[in-house]
């Protein structure tokens, strides 16, 4: 105490010497760029495959009125895709659908979900917070709110030749999610019954905990274009293997100009498909090197003795004091 | 500011019960206060002395003696105390601001700006609570000392101070002396401070000018108006005298054998060293007369016949009035006495020169009906015929010798001074005390040396008398005008210039049409020094001074006269324990010493200087590198006002995760340490230069900030979207990607205060590295609360960020990339334009070989401004001085 009233605490002092700046930069850069090389090399072992199908899937008749096409429930929505895989893709494999230009981190959207009702089902009951999708007919809806409402509604099926390749959609959610967020004695009630329907019908039969779908989905992104997870394959798929997709194509992002695309990955440690990190990472630890370099030359070229008094401003030349 | 004009408003309301003051203007505004009004506030009061029980009733009952400085009580704390802090900009803004978060439409929820809120004003009014609470306890300490009140019949009872009320009568027993001669480490005599193996070992007794010393000390031990005090135990005596240079002379008489011991009405007994056979007699010598001291005269002289009847007259006085008055004969010290002088002056030491003569009995007789005459005169022609009948007798004098006396200050003040004026202070003296007294102040403390153009601002006496203001002013004017032409011409460098001002020149110069020549010529001056000035005009100046030179002031003083002052600089110092606690009441920091001063400013300033603008500063940075983050997820979010953090990371930034850094920076750091802040007090002008807290550098840090943010957005964002995080295949939503661009802002702003943090204490290390620490530990528990209260922070570090590779890989990153560009900047800077401090820290710390100590004396010496004031200014002059001479000896 007495020494830290009289600013007299034990101290360490570190200078920048141009040695200890130097070797500083060297090291850092000495251990970036391994790690960019490691990421580089788990986000290239990455095999992804990206598929826009939104435009695509709607028939030629409908391409100038999309809305149109989507609004019709009488028009069948099948539509089918084939993909080529390029490379080895070894087992899991993840599907996944991504959205782009779809703000599902807009407040007014972000808000508008009621975590207690989803948790405790029809005995929580102030869901103020999901106007206008709180109640429909004088009955509450479970879930309810506008993110649960534009439910994700596309299914796709995969087929190898003429066999179906089996999805497992289990366990896409987080299980944190599942037994935590969402009750296992809740179930959904009086769901897409109103005038307006925004995406995917949920089986009333199931609980909230199971409906991986809907768990996934209420995890709202971070960024307008974003993916989710649809399945996982749980066979190799050989390079040049050729996948059918049959997929209904229900959801409306035609009305706002979003995209649909679907996306087969398989992952590294370090996840997907990303080379900017490993990028990043290259480029980084070089510049350090580089500027350790530079730091070097300039030293020896035009070094400032360390400590020099030549530079203390009592001592410019010329310079009033 | 605002709180500073309260504070200003407080301490005049105070001061004004101190000094009374609150009763002077209205008195003087109203000559004959009514009958009735008397007693009333803003009129004199009728005082019972010594019938305190006519106070208990009115009408003249007056308020007690129970102080009280506290700023609330329990009933009013909380309402006051909340106005207090309401009153602050910043929280006022604050409380818009959370009261805008309890709409709907707002993003954040309003738990998360009332907490901080809340949080900030509960630490300020705790401080204000325990402030208070000390300050009760300061004035109950006051209220319930005890003094000696007179009952009756001369008998006394012991009161507390709260108990006294007017008209008691009061024994007061600790007079405090104003400038008591302290005297150095040795010998340990008060007063004296001389070291002289032949006068102190009585070697002179086999000199050949026996006589003439033996004179010399008598006029030491006679010439004076003191008398000697008992001091206990001690075989010494003390002395009280009218002025503390006759104290010190009776010291030193004492000292060299001439003990001055007993006084009556008409003798003096002089214990004094017989030279022949060494031993002490007493002998009396009868005091004739007495030609008393004045400015006018600049001598004093008694007339004493000693035992055997023979009749001296010892004198001592101004130099110059002593050598005209000198016999023909009295001449054979003139000239070595006078190479004395000089170098006492040039010393800075107050001269005073002996002299005396023998008078024949007749010639004393015939005189002194004279004087006897003049004195029994009543009338305006007294003076004059005592002036006519001292000029009579005091000539043809025998010189003996000069004495010099050190004014000796407080303690370490000329050091202290010489280190402020190289720390690039302008110093200016204001002083009650006569011309010649604050000229010696001046000299012993270096502000004015003899080598310096003296400026004198006198009124002259046609002027005094006319009476005309517009006479005075044109007299003042011209002086002003003449002195600054003569400035301007002369080379500044090669001839200091002092400015003396006399307090009526100065009342006339402080109006308001003369004010600014005025300052300006004193601005030009190296030192300025005022004296016999009221405690209004000291005020004054410092007003003055802060307004024309926009310059901060820094004003200290020990006396109820300096409150004024105190008040009116920007910095009031006080200094305790000399004349009253007055002067520390009103101040902002009371030192118990002058030369403390000097640590408070170029350690304690210097380095609070460093801290507030590096503390600012990086509060910018982060403060903006966070909440610009905020900003450009609007653009991902179709500006809908989205956060892209939980509501309790934003609560937290601030309070917990990033503030207890800062407050080490602002309390730790130290640039270089505390000796090489007075080794170097050249370092304090960077404060004065204001390079560490430049728009420049505002703006500089601003870009750090906002280059800083965007690395973080869109480092983060690219990486993580839209791939997956994990192996499993799980993506990052909202919460995760927030958690991890927040991770990266927490590792980000914490290490950029440990690049910018040059004192690591341990204390230091616990902060810095605890909030990064801290923020796990949050999370951890965050995540561990039920869904509801976390939402999206919902076992998210354990769960799904802190399993992934990607998180940890990703936040690394970020950090190099974001702080390379500061890095990369302060080694450049460091490299090729250090700063004064950054040298000296490496001489000082990366230098271990010793041959480099030569080096860093040099540097100190060095960095040395080249000053017009202070002792080093001195010793400099006085080796050119010496040089020249050489030089034109050689010649």
């Amino acid at each position: 105490m007495y020494q830290f009233t009289q600013q007299s605490l034990p101290a360490c002092k570190p200078v920048l010497t141009p040695t200890s700046v130097i070797s500083t930069l060297f090291l850092m850069g000495i251990f970036c760029i391994p790690i960019g090389l490691l990421s580089l090399h788990a986000s290239l072992s990455v095999v992804e495959i990206v598929e826009r199908y939104d435009s695509e899937c709607v028939p030629h008749q409908f391409r100038l009125n999309k809305v149109a096409y989507i609004k019709d429930s009488l028009i069948p929505k099948n539509c089918s895709r084939y993909l080529k895989v390029p490379k080895y893709m070894k087992a899991p494999i993840y599907i996944y659908y991504q959205l782009d230009n779809y703000y599902q981190n807009h407040r007014r959207y972000v808000k508008s979900r009621s975590d207690k009702q989803l948790r405790y089902g029809l005995q929580y009951n102030d869901t103020r917070s999901c106007i206008p999708e709180e109640s429909n007919d004088g009955l509450p809806i479970v879930p309810c709110g506008l993110i649960s409402w534009s439910l994700f509604n596309d299914t796709h099926s995969f087929f190898r030749g003429t066999d179906e390749l089996r999805i497992n959609r289990k366990n896409i959610a987080w299980k944190s999610d599942r037994d935590h967020k969402f009750g296992k004695h809740v179930f959904p009630f009086n769901f897409q019954n109103g005038t307006l329907i925004g995406g995917a019908m949920l089986d009333p039969n199931v609980p909230l905990s199971d409906q991986e779908d809907l768990i996934v989905w209420m995890r709202t992104a971070a960024l307008p274009s974003f993916r989710k997870l649809y399945g996982k394959i749980e066979e190799d798929l050989e390079a040049n293997d050729v996948i059918s997709i049959y997929l209904l194509n229900n959801y409306n992002t035609y009305s706002f100009g979003g995209r649909k695309k679907l996306v087969l990955s398989t992952a590294s440690w370090l996840g997907g498909r990303n080379n900017f990190l490993g990028m990043a990472y290259i480029a980084i630890g070089s510049c350090l090197i580089v500027l350790a370099l530079v730091f070097i030359l300039l030293h020896v070229k035009n070094p400032r003795p360390y400590g020099d008094a030549m530079y203390v401003s009592w001592n410019w030349k010329g310079i009033p004091n | 500011m605002v709180k500073a004009s309260g504070k200003r408003k407080q301490r005049i309301k105070w001061s004004k019960l101190y000094t009374f003051s609150c009763l002077n203007p209205r008195t003087t505004d109203n000559d004959a206060p009514n009958q009735q009004l008397l007693g009333q506030p803003g009129f004199s009061r009728v005082v019972f002395c010594n019938q305190p029980e006519l106070h208990k009733i009115k009408p003249h009952k007056y308020p007690s003696n129970y102080v009280s400085t506290t700023k609330y009580n329990f009933m009013t704390f909380l309402p006051r105390a909340l106005f207090e802090q309401f009153r602050r900009v910043a929280n006022l803004y604050f409380l818009l601001g959370a009261a805008l978060s309890i709409p709907k439409l707002a993003p954040f929820s309003p738990e998360s700006m009332i907490t901080p809120l809340v949080f900030v004003v509960g630490i300020s009014m705790l401080k204000e609570a325990i402030e208070d609470w000390s300050r009760f306890l300061q004035d109950m300490d006051v209220n319930s000392r005890k003094v000696k009140v007179h009952s009756r019949n001369g008998y006394f009872v012991e009161k507390t101070w709260k108990e006294l009320s007017v008209g008691d009568v009061v024994k007061n027993s600790d007079i405090e002396h104003r400038r008591i001669p302290a005297s150095g480490k040795e010998p340990t005599i008060k007063g004296f401070n001389f070291r002289d193996d032949r006068l102190m070992d009585k070697m002179w007794i086999h000199g050949s000018n026996v006589h003439d010393m033996i004179m010399f000390f008598r006029v030491m031990a006679l010439c004076h108006t003191g008398i000697p005090v008992e001091d206990g135990n001690s075989k010494r005596l003390k002395y009280e005298a009218e002025s503390p240079e006759e104290i010190t002379f009776l010291i030193a008489a004492q000292e060299f054998g001439f003990k001055f011991c007993q006084r009556t009405q008409s003798v003096m007994f002089l214990q004094e060293l017989e030279p022949s056979s060494g031993i002490e007699v007493k002998r009396e010598y009868k005091l004739l007369n007495l030609l008393e001291f004045n400015s006018a005269r600049k001598r004093m002289s008694v007339i004493v016949s000693n035992e055997a009847g023979e009749i001296f007259l010892f004198c001592k006085g101004a130099d110059n009035i002593i050598f005209d008055r000198l016999a023909d004969n009295g001449r054979i010290y003139q000239q070595a006495t006078t190479a004395h002088l000089s170098n006492y002056a040039e010393d800075g030491l107050r001269t005073m020169l002996f002299a005396y003569k023998k008078i024949e009995v007749v010639e004393y007789e015939s005189w002194n009906t004279l004087f006897t005459k003049a004195k029994a005169t009543v009338g305006t022609e007294r003076e004059e015929l005592l002036e006519h009948a001292s000029e009579m007798i005091e000539k043809d004098l025998f010189l003996l010798g000069a004495v010099a006396v050190e004014d000796k200050l407080q303690k370490g003040v000329p050091q202290c001074i010489d280190k402020l004026a190289q720390a690039g202070l302008k110093l200016w003296l204001l002083t009650g005390d006569k011309r010649e007294t604050a000229m010696n102040i001046g000299f012993a403390c270096s502000l004015l040396r003899h080598d310096m153009k003296q400026f004198h601002l006198v009124l002259s006496k046609e002027a005094e008398s006319s009476h005309q203001l517009k006479a005075v002013e044109e007299d003042i004017l011209s002086q002003i005008r003449n002195s600054y032409q003569e400035i301007v011409k002369g080379n500044k460098k090669d001839a200091p210039s002092a400015l003396i001002v006399d307090g009526k020149a100065m009342e006339v110069a402080l109006r308001s049409e003369i004010s600014n020549q005025f300052l300006q010529l004193a601005v030009m001056c190296d030192s300025v020094i005022c004296c016999r000035v009221s405690p209004k005009q000291k005020a004054l100046i410092a007003r003055l001074v802060k307004e024309y030179t926009g310059k901060t002031t820094l004003a200290i003083g020990d006396g109820a006269n300096d409150v004024g002052m105190i008040q009116e600089a920007d910095i009031g110092v006080g200094i305790s324990g000399m004349e009253g606690m007055q002067a520390v009441m009103a101040s902002d920091f009371s030192l118990p010493q002058f030369y403390f001063l000097e640590r408070l400013l170029i350690v304690h300033g210097h380095w609070c200087y460093k801290r507030i603008s590096k503390m600012i500063l990086y509060f910018i940075y982060k403060n903006v590198a966070f909440g610009l983050t905020l900003f450009y997820n609007e653009i991902y979010s179709n500006f809908s006002g989205d956060d892209l953090y939980d509501d309790w990371y934003m609560v937290l930034f601030n309070v917990l995760l990033t503030s207890l850094p800062v407050i080490a920076l602002g309390v730790l750091e130290q640039d270089v340490s505390a000796d090489v802040c007075l080794q170097f007090p050249a370092l304090y002008q960077q404060g004065q230069r204001n390079i560490c807290f430049s728009w420049k550098r505002i703006f500089g840090w601003i870009l750090n900030a906002t280059l800083s943010s965007v690395a973080i957005f869109t480092v983060t964002i690219y990486i993580l979207s839209p791939a997956a995080l994990r192996q499993d295949g799980k993506v990052a939503d909202l919460a995760h990607i927030g958690t991890i661009m927040y991770t990266c802002v927490i590792w980000i702003v914490n290490c950029q205060i440990a690049l910018i943090v040059t004192h690591f204490t341990w204390i230091t290390h616990v902060l810095i590295w605890g909030s990064i620490l801290c923020w796990y530990i949050f999370l951890v528990l965050y995540g561990m609360l039920l869904p509801e209260h976390s939402q999206g922070g919902f076992h998210i570090l354990i769960e799904a960020i802190g399993t992934a590779p990607m998180y940890w890989i990703v936040t690394f990153l970020v950090v190099v990339v974001t702080l390379l560009p500061y890095f990369i900047f302060s080694i450049i800077q460091r490299s090729f334009y250090p700063m004064d401090d950054q040298v000296i820290q490496e001489i000082k710390y990366g230098r271990t070989d010793v041959s480099n100590k030569p080096m860093w004396l040099r540097e100190q010496q060095n960095s040395r401004k080249r000053t017009q004031i202070g002792f080093s200014a001195r010793v400099d002059a006085k080796i050119r001085h010496l040089k020249e001479r050489l030089h034109r000896t050689k010649k």
